[in-house]
Parts: structure tokens; C-alpha cells; sequence
């Protein structure tokens, strides 16, 4: 990757932010955070969280309510969303990984990927890891990933240091164009190494993930214990919306007067009672139990990783944070690995 | 990329065909060449503007002109307000999808278990196998709750002239046969044994048809099902269809028994219980 020198990464934000649409993660003042759109005159200081925000990147591709076609006059007319140029900035390595993820899941579809190929990747490293994270163990980061990014930002140890600037893709070389900014000489990879192993070191050997992995795979889990954990868990679809991997939506029909209608699709939850069940009442999974071992499997089991090559977990710990019965990630591999 | 939009449908006519159900012909506008390409046991998605979309199996296959013909239950919203539905209505179509039925027409014998509804899926092979100079080694038990809910009265009055064609209802008249088709597989199986089995219907019926045949010695590699999911979005991406790591819109509806168990993640036989053999 070519490497630049890069004194205040707002430069880098203001000269993206001329020609797309660019989107930070910023506090909103009342104790939470959003993406926010940022233009190329912002003054506020680049602060990159220590926790990844409560929101992934998920919903700018897969919109969480979305046009699918227009039936008027008694003719049937497909929707594509309009796009504008965008950019999303800032976003740590379980994020991007997340997007990859589901750049596999959507390549056949049309609206993520008019959505996602109008968009740049600015990525950023993380120098310690965040609080409940756990990127090290599934292989997502902290380092980002050079195939999940377009512009990686390095942060410096030293905070009189300049901040890196890495070229991940063709794009982002092209987006740097008219931003004269100096050759890097300094060791990056050797850095990057280093960051590696520190946050690695902060998360520690999570030795619950690993082994519940691996039970999970075995089948060695009895459908006891998951009713056990569905009973802790509320149909709420907190850990759906804010997992950055989950994809499930329900296509919705609705008139629109006069012998018009549309199908819109909605984000959807594999943890409602609901999910799968027919016309006819039959429910292959009516216990909270199945739900929720299903959610796992789907995170974890070994057929997915094969054919992403990689989990459908990205160690972000949202899940952890957002479930009200505790069984986010953490809490279920601890009851998995309990003889 | 996956075209979500569906094409515009016309129904042509319709008819009762059993309890709740009806018989729909239907004609795909300005069909395309493409259309033609449909599997007996592969579906089509319907849509009723405004209501919603849902998955069907084909009873007559697509012709060059687009027409063929469907069987509907009636279930649900969707199907209520189709039923409704006068000559000339537009819907919607999107197909075809999933994966058909394997066609073991050769020198096998093949055995096709159907309950209620689940003759439906079936009827493309049937009607294959009703061919002029196809060898007859398709044999048939169809099994529905009693006689007013069996399906496709036509369509049967045609097979029974040409195949072996059992008819069992769980409730019986007088003189007519009776019980769950799993009660007539002795007789079938002293004669010819199968050595295939297409099975289409209640899950625990096919279950339990599943592993008679298996104890019979037909191969788990050489029983197969139709599974019924929720298929909303047929192109693999909602979720809702899922069967373990496989979705049903995509690998199946048809299943080999043993790609089946390694799915649900089953090392031992399912247990189904004898009351739920029934259709």
C-alpha cells in the first residue's frame, strides 16, 4: 500500500468532503452518537471514537425501509434508489469487515449496490481496544483489512507525531487527487504490527468465544439449553438492528389508492416469533429457544464461515450492550461453555 | 443482478378443486424464451397488488404462449384475495425459482407419496411419467383428510387410467380405502419395490415416509422432499426460508432426505409419532 503523510486528518475530510456527500460519527450532544453529514468547511476536530458508535455502517446500503417497484395503472415499474456520491468516514476494521460481509451476501442486489458503489471507505486502525470488543479473536481487526477499504487512517502512539495515510484501493487512490500530501518513510507496517499485538493483549485470550465456537459446531448444544437462553431473550430485535452483518427483511405490500400499490422492504428479526411462520400456522421455529440458537448458528456456524470465509460475527459487541435479557454474544458463549 | 420487479400475470380462469382450494390458469405477458425453462417441483412468486407476494408450484408447466396452470389453498389474506379475483385480473409473476424434482425416469422404480395439498408439487413428474412409451414404474399413494379436500380431480381422473394410483383418506367413506398413506406401503412394496421416493406433504408425514422407505432399503440419497418454508423473497437474501445453513427459496423446496438430516443437524432418526402420519 502507498503510504502518506498526513498532518491533520480534517485536511483529508475537507478535500473529501468537496466533491461527496461525507458522513461522521459525531456525539449529538445528548448522550448519544450518529452519523452526521460533515462539509468540506467543518471545523470540529476529527475525534475518532474509542467505542464503535451505536449504529454500524449497515443501513446506508441496506436501507432500513426501502421502494422496491411502484404497480400503477396496472403496470408494474421497479424503484432504484438515487444516490449521490458518499463517503463514510472513520470506520473502524469490525465495521468495514462487516461490509464486506454483506458486499458477499448482497452482490446480486440491485439496491445495495447501487447504494454501495456510489460510496468511499475511509477506514481507521484502532490503537487499544474498545471496552467489549473482540476483533483479534475473529480475525476482523483492530488493523484494518486492505480488501475492506478504499483510505486507511493510521493514528500515531505519539501525539505530536503525523497521522498515516494508507491507499487501499484504486478509488481511493483516484479520491486523493489534488491533495498534495508527502511520501511516508516511517515504518507503518511495523506499527501496525505493534497496534496489532496491543490490542490483541487487551482483549485477551477470550477463551468463552473460542470454545463456544467450537461447541456450537459440534451440535454438542442441547435444545435445553437454548430454551434456557430463549427465555431471556424478548423478541425486542435490538441485537438484528444493530449487528452489522444481520440482513433479514420482510417484503411489505401495501395499496396506494386507486388500484395502485408498492412493495417496500423492511429490515426484519429471525428472533420474532413470527420469522417463519406460513399462511397455513406451521412454524418451524416457534420456540425462542430455536430463534435464538438460530441467530448463533448463523453467527458461528462453520457452513457460513466457508462460504464468506469468514464468521458473521465481527467482534463489535453490540449485541452485548443492546440486549436487555444479557445474552449478547458474552453472555451466550459464557452459558454454552458451562458443563 | 436479481430483478425484484415482478411481470405482469393474467388469470384466465379459475375452478374448485377441493376443499378451500381452486385451480388457476394463468398466462405469463410476452413471455420469453426463458420462461419455458421450468422443473416439475420448481415455484413461481404471485403477486397480488397491494396484498402481497407467495410462492407456488407450477401444475402445468409454462408453454411457448406463456400459459400454465397452478393450485391454490386457501390459507391466508393472499389467497382470499385472489380467489376473489375475476377473469383478466393482473397480477404479478417472478420465476421460475428453486431447484425441481431429480427425474429418475429410467429403469428405476420411483414411489410418490403425497399428502393433501402436496400433490401439487408432484404433478409435473406424474404427468411425465403418463407420457406415451414412458415405462410405467411410477406408482403413486396419495393420502388427504377425506375426499371433499382431495386435489386436482381432473388431473387424477387422468393418472388413474394410466399409473397405479392409490387413494387413502385419513377419514374414510365405506369401501373406500383408508388411513395414512404410510398404511399402504406393505402392499406396494411386496409387489415392485420402489427404489425411489418423491414425497410431498405434511412435514411429519414425510418424515415418517422417510425413514419407512429407508427401513424398506431405499438409499437416503434416493428419498426426497419438498419442504415447505417461508419463502418471501425467493432470491436468498430475506432469511426467512432458512433450513439450517441452506435456504429453502434457493437449494430447495426439493431436498435429498440425507443433504435433509445433515441440514437440521440430525444424526438420529427423527421421531414422529403414528398420529402424525396423517394428511
Amino acid at each position: 500500500m502507498q503510504a502518506y503523510s498526513l498532518d491533520r486528518p480534517e485536511r483529508l475530510r475537507a478535500h473529501l468532503a468537496l466533491q461527496r456527500r461525507l458522513y461522521e460519527v459525531r456525539p449529538d450532544g445528548q448522550g448519544g452518537q450518529h452519523w452526521q453529514t460533515v462539509s468540506s468547511q467543518d471545523e470540529h476536530a476529527f475525534e475518532p471514537a474509542s467505542e464503535p458508535p451505536p449504529f454500524s455502517a449497515k443501513s446506508f446500503f441496506f436501507a432500513e425501509r426501502e421502494l422496491l417497484f411502484r404497480f400503477e395503472g396496472g403496470q408494474f415499474y421497479s424503484a432504484l434508489p438515487q444516490v449521490v456520491p458518499q463517503v463514510l468516514f472513520g470506520l473502524h476494521a469490525c465495521d468495514l469487515q462487516a461490509v464486506a460481509y454483506q458486499d458477499q451476501f448482497f452482490a446480486q442486489d440491485a439496491h445495495y449496490q447501487t447504494r454501495r458503489q456510489a460510496s468511499l471507505l475511509v477506514g481507521i486502525d484502532c490503537l487499544h481496544s474498545c471496552a467489549g470488543g473482540f476483533c483479534s479473536t475473529v480475525g476482523s481487526g483492530p488493523a484494518v483489512r486492505q480488501q475492506t477499504a478504499d483510505l486507511i487512517l493510521l493514528p500515531r502512539q505519539s501525539a505530536d507525531a503525523d497521522w498515516l495515510l494508507l491507499v487501499a484501493s484504486e478509488a481511493g487512490r483516484l479520491a486523493l487527487q489534488g491533495l498534495q500530501l508527502p511520501q511516508a518513510d516511517d515504518d507503518w507496517q511495523a506499527e501496525r504490527v505493534a497496534n496489532q499485538a496491543r490490542v490483541a493483549a487487551q482483549q485477551g485470550a477470550q477463551e468463552e468465544i473460542v470454545a463456544g465456537i467450537v461447541r456450537l459446531n459440534l451440535g454438542a448444544i442441547d435444545s435445553s439449553t437454548w430454551e434456557e437462553l430463549g427465555l431471556r431473550c424478548l423478541g425486542c430485535s435490538g441485537c438484528t438492528s444493530v449487528c452489522p452483518t444481520c440482513s433479514c427483511y420482510a417484503p411489505l405490500d401495501r395499496p396506494s389508492g386507486e388500484g395502485n400499490a408498492q412493495r417496500e422492504r423492511v429490515w426484519d428479526s429471525c428472533l420474532y416469533q413470527g420469522f417463519q411462520q406460513e399462511a397455513s400456522g406451521h412454524n418451524p421455529s416457534a420456540t425462542a429457544g430455536q430463534r435464538v440458537q438460530r441467530f448463533w448458528a448463523h453467527k458461528f456456524g462453520d457452513a457460513f464461515k466457508e462460504r464468506f470465509a469468514a464468521y458473521g460475527c465481527v467482534g463489535c459487541g453490540r449485541c452485548d450492550r443492546v440486549c436487555p435479557g444479557a445474552i449478547g454474544v458474552h453472555g451466550v458463549m459464557h452459558r454454552l461453555v458451562r458443563p | 443482478m436479481i430483478d425484484a420487479t415482478p411481470r405482469r400475470l393474467l388469470l384466465l380462469e379459475q375452478y374448485a378443486d377441493g376443499e378451500d382450494a381452486r385451480h388457476f390458469s394463468l398466462c405469463i405477458e410476452q413471455p420469453r424464451a426463458s420462461d419455458k425453462a421450468v422443473l416439475p417441483g420448481q415455484f413461481f412468486m404471485l403477486t397480488m397488488p397491494g396484498v402481497g407476494e407467495a410462492p407456488f408450484t407450477y401444475i402445468s408447466l409454462p408453454d411457448a404462449q406463456g400459459h400454465f396452470s397452478a393450485l391454490v389453498r386457501r390459507t391466508g389474506l393472499l389467497t382470499q384475495a385472489l380467489f376473489e379475483q375475476p377473469a383478466g385480473a393482473i397480477l404479478g409473476y417472478r420465476g421460475p425459482f428453486g431447484r425441481g424434482w431429480p427425474l429418475f425416469f429410467g429403469d428405476h422404480r420411483v414411489l410418490l407419496v403425497a399428502g393433501g395439498c402436496g400433490l401439487a408439487p408432484l404433478a409435473g413428474v406424474i404427468e411425465e411419467a403418463c407420457r406415451p412409451r414412458m415405462p410405467a414404474q411410477l406408482s403413486v399413494i396419495y393420502g388427504a383428510r377425506h375426499a371433499a379436500a382431495q386435489v386436482l380431480g381432473r388431473e387424477r381422473a387422468r393418472w388413474r387410467q394410466t399409473l397405479r394410483f392409490i387413494e387413502t383418506c385419513d377419514q374414510a367413506v365405506p369401501g373406500q380405502r383408508q388411513g395414512s398413506p404410510l398404511e399402504h406401503f406393505a402392499e406396494l412394496f411386496a409387489t415392485q419395490p420402489p427404489e425411489v421416493l418423491l414425497c410431498c406433504g405434511p412435514e411429519p408425514l414425510m418424515l415418517a415416509s422417510a425413514e419407512a422407505c429407508l427401513q424398506r432399503g431405499i438409499a437416503a440419497d434416493k428419498i426426497w422432499l419438498s419442504l415447505e418454508r417461508r419463502m418471501h423473497c425467493a432470491d436468498g437474501l430475506c432469511g426467512h426460508c432458512y433450513l439450517g445453513s441452506s435456504y429453502v427459496c434457493q437449494d430447495g423446496p426439493t431436498y435429498s432426505y440425507d443433504r435433509y438430516l445433515q441440514l437440521v443437524g440430525n444424526s438420529s432418526p427423527p421421531a414422529i409419532a403414528q398420529h402424525d402420519w396423517f394428511c
